[in-house]
């Protein structure tokens, strides 16, 4: 899938047990009111990445306005989409592209 | 002000002038009640997909919003055990236990989208340097902001020293593939 969809998928958490089906993609957008800092706390709560790596995220979605946290199959994404909406972070889930 | 970490591992907050003590005083307010406009962003859609959007309107939205009360009421009980100091002019003070400090966070953060979303402020103003102007409502609402993302600071900052990077920590290649990352620390 990385393949595919270089432009998009950095470094994104991948499910390989549901590779067969088409991925949904999680995302989290920009917004001008959420901390930086607490933005890369946040990614580090919900993933369990290190501080590098939710830095690494936070700097996208700050200066390209959205970065591809997560993707694989559709009940887990919205878990991942749950868990950052009750942190007030902007994310949606989408199908990734063919 | 002061911050600091107590012996007992909490964020304190000392040294509150009044006027900031009763701006604290209202982060326990429920945004959707005092920002009707503000509070639509505390509730994002996850999507397009219509089927999507039906089930976490009816499924997903109401809880989040239990767990946004939740908070309120875990800093709306820690607001209560403000103190207020002795002499000619008393200042205020202020310890947050530390396993209220997530509830203390989303709540801050709530409040600050909701007002920001109500009064429409753009990116250029948040990040302004100057003094807002506090004869006007605009005015205020940038000053609660910007004192919230104060207090929001203060505790991440708390987190870090407490915590000193644990979370995620030797988990380079994150670890969701055995399905053990959730909530890890």
């Amino acid at each position: 899938m990385m393949m595919t969809h270089p432009d998009l998928l950095e470094s994104p958490e991948t499910d390989l047990s549901i590779s067969l089906d088409t991925p949904w993609l999680v995302v989290v957008h920009n917004d001008p009111v959420n901390l930086m800092s607490y933005v890369s706390m946040v990614f580090r709560r919900v993933f369990g990445w290190s501080r590098e790596r939710s830095e690494h995220h936070m700097m996208e979605v700050h200066t390209k306005g959205r970065s591809v946290v997560w993707s694989g199959g559709r009940e887990k994404a919205e878990l991942y989409v749950q868990q950052l909406h009750s942190f007030l972070l902007l994310a949606t889930m989408e199908r990734a592209k063919h | 002000m002061n911050f600091e970490i107590s012996k007992r591992g909490n964020p304190h907050f000392s040294k509150i002038h009044p006027f900031l003590a009763d701006l604290i005083k209202e982060v326990a307010e429920d945004p959707w009640e005092d920002y009707p406009e503000g509070g639509s962003r505390l509730l994002p859609p996850p999507g397009t997909d219509e089927e999507l959007l039906m089930d976490w309107a009816d499924h997903v939205q109401p809880d989040l919003r239990r767990r946004f009360q939740e908070d309120r009421l875990l800093v709306s009980h820690d607001i209560g055990t403000m103190k207020l100091g002795k002499g000619k002019h008393p200042v205020w003070s202020l310890e947050i236990p530390e396993d209220h400090v997530d509830a203390w966070l989303t709540t801050l953060n709530a409040l600050r989208l909701a007002i920001v979303t109500e009064h429409g402020f753009s990116e250029e103003q948040l990040a302004h340097k100057t003094a807002p102007d506090l004869s006007t409502l605009h005015g205020i609402a940038l000053l609660k902001v910007n004192f919230y993302a104060f207090l929001q600071e203060c505790l991440l900052q708390g987190m870090e020293l407490g915590n000193d990077d644990g979370a995620g920590s030797g988990d380079e290649n994150g670890g969701d593939e055995n399905g053990d990352a959730l909530n890890s620390d």
